[in-house]
């Protein structure tokens, strides 16, 4: 149990006074004459088990109407779980809210959401616990608000949910600056989330950062957490994975890939699916067998001079409405240009040849092979991917590039013929190894980057390479493939934006079976030109969260993100216009992965620190805290009663009547 | 009233007047020494036939009945009943439990009404009043006279007398009982704070006797109540031991001591035929005598 006024409880000693008093009337007794003395001693030789019996009750009853009148003065709260990690007044109360779309799910019969059941009871239980200030924290910006009142919470267009991933990490980090920024008091961070990896992110190294920070804090800070760990199994996801317009002789078509997946695979369920293209719907019903379902290059007709355009799929309502729509834009293709910088262009060749040779008849690929000297003539605007064969580029050349990478492009750097002492994101060229034997590749990463598995599951065929001559780089770098002793053989620099991958050999024949066994070499060049290009162009497939940089402001919503505030646009799902470029925002692929963390992996993360978990469900209507100082009023009146009624004389014939 | 224009305190004229218009009756003969008002067990020379019986001789011949004679040819002596006065022995308690009074009228100052009163009226119609103080032993002891100036002397021991001591009423009632002539009426005014059992053997011994028993059981109303809100340190007022007591917790198991004790009190005098009255000492002494009066005057006649 805990107090709202727990100082009220040093009052507790008074609990004794009706002790003491009972010892002072004791030494307060009167003196008299007495006659019937034999009654007295007959009263005194008689049992006096009841009546002694009797003042003990009395004196705890006195005692427990005392202690009960002071335990409602000191406001109890009923609590099992906050018993131990609340009590008194907290300074300032940061709320760190996950708006995250996993948040939306529903309990099966219940109508309020998760987020919707936390917001209402965080609003309940700080209303009660009080605070001097109230900071919320929400996942999309992780920029601290300060609320006038918990009860703010619930109207608040910023705890609305939203299709952005929530980035735990960084919103405490944000909590542990503003801390620090403010100075204040004993704090109490509040944290309301369902518990989804994607949204904590525990393999971050941010965290163990975090403990510490929090840790050497001096004013001392607690932490809650209002868990909704609940996946719901009946939950059915879309999700878009390829959109393409398709002109043919008679009309232009629109082809949709997408993807469903349920939590629990129990039969067969049939799916209807919904496409809207600007309003123009149709229906298709899918029978879904698995866990998961593909619908690959399904044709819709598209109007003939239709040649740009929005358009969403979706599903019926279940249990978790923000995953149930999936949204797109699409456009003429363009053509995907690639630029290679290359000192040796005969090394280069199986490069421009993939770079070239279009998956598809209606795609056009392009690539030219350009000198150091005229990059600054090279139109970056149009292009997918750099390929860059030479010596690192420095100053100006740097710039281009780096330019090109924050708008979004793809570059891979191949190995020079002499490396020179350049670096360029972080990483540099060492020295070429010849050991005069074929490597194979040891391990690679098949879950993602350029040489992660195809759609079916199935892996590339990079065993099948063979390495005879690799250059070793240094420099900061995550290997997606490595040769033996975990040489790196293709890596990818840290970037905000863009991709950047630097592969150690080259296709050339006395380098490696790269161009020899030409899949791999292919489908990573494509996989590159094919992220590089979903920057350009008029339609732009975006993810919610903070909009990347090239994307004009000023949006205008054209469907979905009903209630999302203009300024939160690119935070919803939905379909927007800003200036002549339309762009389809959904939400992250983690969000579709039912993932949750454990009990033990959660106070792992907050090891060592002040930290308390209660678990709910969406759509609970019990209270986290509350105040039951009526209970100990109540108890007081009885405590009362049942003195009163054990003073109260027994009643008794007149045997005293004179005859 | 008072010849020797003495007022006494416990006497009250107005009282005496109003009460003396109710005889002071024995609910049995009674053997006193001249002719008075009540029963006794010998034949006499009243107005009150009794019975015929034989001729012995020797007998009177005034006392023959010659209509008897004349009729039935057989000698009868007719007889009458005797009538005499009685001796009312007052045994007054002096024990130091008769100093109590919660209401500013001790029993001790009771008992003296209620003695000096019945002994007025007694010796106002010619019966013989003695008075015995009993404290652990007899204090005091006047024998039955019936002038007035013994009269006075009763109210003199009755107006000195002062309650201290402890109570020794049971040998001293069985004293009494042999020492007294038999057929007296003997009136106990006392608290009675004895074992119960005890009391039934001296009561037993007084009826054995032949003697009419009245008691005034006399307590204060405190005593019957035992209305004590704080802690009480209680001094014996006959000597014994202090008590201390908390009245809340004692209180019940006081009222049932004391309900045992009445409960008690009542069988045994009602067995052993005593002419009982327990008194509360706020109650008004001239409506105890007057129902005391009243009750014998219904028990009178009985020889």
């Amino acid at each position: 149990m805990t107090f709202l006024q727990p100082f009220m409880l040093a009052a507790l000693p008074l609990i004794g006074l009706p002790i003491l008093i009972h010892l002072i009337n004791q030494r307060r007794y009167q003196t008299t004459n007495w006659a019937a003395m034999m009654f007295l001693l007959a009263a005194n030789r008689m049992s006096r088990g009841y009546a002694r019996l009797r003042q003990w009750l009395i004196l705890l009853a006195r005692t427990l109407a005392v202690a009960a009148l002071i335990f409602a003065v000191g406001r109890p709260l009923a609590s099992g779980w906050l018993g131990l990690a609340a009590g008194g007044r907290a300074d300032t109360t940061i709320i760190l809210l996950d708006r995250s779309p996993s948040m939306s799910q529903r309990a099966t019969g219940a109508g309020a959401s998760k987020l919707e059941t936390g917001r209402r009871q965080l609003a309940e239980t700080l209303e009660t616990l009080g605070s001097s200030r109230w900071v919320l924290i929400e996942s999309t910006t992780n920029q601290p608000r300060e609320l006038t009142s918990p009860k703010s919470l619930l109207d608040l267009p910023y705890a609305e949910p939203t299709s952005a991933e929530a980035d735990l990490p960084a919103m405490l980090e944000a909590a542990h600056d503003y801390i620090k920024a403010n100075q204040t008091g004993r704090t109490e961070i509040w944290i309301c989330s369902d518990l989804r990896e994607n949204d904590w992110r525990v393999d971050s190294g941010r965290w163990d950062s975090l403990r510490e920070s929090f840790t050497e804090l001096p004013q001392g800070v607690r932490f809650h957490l209002l868990a909704y760990p609940d996946a719901a199994t009946d939950n059915v996801t879309v999700r878009v994975t390829d959109i393409r317009r398709q002109q043919t002789d008679e009309r232009s078509e629109l082809l949709v890939s997408l993807a469903l997946s349920r939590g629990k695979a129990d039969g067969k369920a049939t799916i209807p699916l919904q496409f809207d293209i600007e309003g123009a719907r149709s229906e298709l019903a899918v029978d879904m067998v698995g866990s998961k379902y593909e619908l690959k290059d399904y044709r819709i007709p598209l109007e003939g001079d239709h040649e740009r355009g929005w358009g969403r799929v979706s599903i019926q309502a279940d249990s978790n409405p923000a995953d149930n729509a999936f949204y797109f834009v699409f456009d003429q293709p363009l053509m995907r240009k690639t630029i290679i910088v290359t000192d040796q262009p005969q090394a280069v060749w199986p490069l421009e040849l993939a770079a070239t040779i279009p998956p598809s008849p209606s795609a056009e690929f392009a690539a030219e092979v350009v000198p150091v000297q005229q990059l600054a003539s090279v139109p970056w605007e149009q292009v997918s991917l750099l390929i860059w064969q030479a010596r690192l580029p420095q100053q100006e050349d740097a710039e281009l590039v780096r330019a090109f990478i924050e708008r979004g492009g793809q570059a891979v750097f191949l190995p020079p013929h002499t490396p020179g002492d350049e670096t360029l994101f972080g990483v540099q060229w060492a020295s070429w190894v010849d050991d005069g034997e074929e490597l194979p590749i040891q391990s690679w990463r098949g879950d993602q980057g350029l040489l992660a598995n195809a759609m079916s599951g199935e892996s590339l065929p990079v065993g099948d390479l063979h390495v005879r001559r690799y250059c070793t780089m240094s420099g900061k770098s995550t290997a997606l493939a490595s040769l033996r002793d975990g040489v790196p053989l293709l890596a990818r620099a840290t970037t905000d934006q863009g991709g950047v991958y630097f592969w150690a050999t080259t296709p050339a024949p006395s380098d490696s079976s790269l161009a020899a066994d030409g899949i791999v070499l292919y489908v990573a060049v494509q996989r590159a030109i094919a992220s590089g290009a979903e920057v350009l162009g008029n339609t732009r497939s975006l993810t919610a969260g903070p909009p990347p940089a090239g994307v004009p402001t000023g949006w205008e919503r054209l469907s979905g993100a009903e209630t999302a505030l203009s300024t939160e646009y690119p935070f919803h799902q939905g379909t927007f216009a800003a200036k002549d470029r339309l762009m389809a925002v959904n939400r992250a692929v983690g969000e579709d992965e039912a993932a949750v963390l454990d009990e033990a992996r959660v106070a792992g993360l907050f090891g060592g620190l002040d930290f308390s978990r209660v678990d709910d469900r969406a759509g609970s209507l019990k209270s986290l805290v509350q105040e039951i100082w009526r209970l100990f009023l109540i108890g007081m009146i009885a405590a009362m009663v049942c003195e009163a009624a054990l003073c109260l004389p027994k009643l008794r014939r007149r045997e005293g009547a004179p005859t | 009233m008072f010849p020797d224009s003495q007022p006494r305190s416990f006497l009250d004229p107005q009282v005496i007047a109003r009460l003396a218009a109710v005889p002071l009756c024995a609910r049995w003969p009674m053997q006193g020494n001249v002719s008075g008002r009540h029963p006794s067990p010998h034949r006499g020379a009243s107005v009150e036939f009794a019975e015929y019986r034989k001729y012995v001789p020797g007998d009177d011949l005034r006392r023959m009945d010659w209509r008897a004679y004349g009729r039935s040819d057989r000698f009868y002596i007719k007889e009458f009943e005797a009538d005499t006065n009685l001796r009312c022995c007052l045994v007054l308690d002096t024990s130091g439990s008769m100093d109590y009074g919660s209401d500013g009228v001790t029993k001790i100052e009771y008992a003296r009404r209620v003695s000096g009163t019945l002994s007025y009226l007694a010796a106002q119609q010619g019966d013989a009043v003695g008075l015995c103080c009993v404290a652990e032993g007899v204090v005091q002891n006047v024998p039955p006279r019936r002038n007035p100036a013994h009269l006075m002397h009763v109210f003199d021991v009755l107006d000195k007398t002062t309650p201290e001591g402890p109570t020794q009423l049971v040998p001293v009632l069985h004293e009494l009982a042999e020492t007294i002539e038999q057929r007296a009426l003997i009136v106990i005014v006392s608290d009675l704070f004895v074992e119960p059992e005890q009391l039934r053997g001296c009561f037993e011994h007084l009826r054995f006797r032949k003697h009419d028993v009245a008691a005034f059981h006399l307590l204060d109303p405190r005593e019957l109540n035992f209305e004590f809100y704080r802690p009480m340190r209680f001094l014996d007022m006959e000597g014994g031991p202090s008590v201390f007591v908390e009245p809340n917790e004692i209180s019940e198991r006081y009222h049932k001591a004391l309900g045992q004790y009445l409960n008690e009190i009542r069988e045994l005098v009602l067995e052993s035929a005593v002419d009982y009255h327990r008194v509360s000492i706020d109650e008004d002494y001239e409506k105890v005598l007057m129902r005391f009066l009243v009750g014998r005057t219904r028990a009178r006649g009985v020889r």
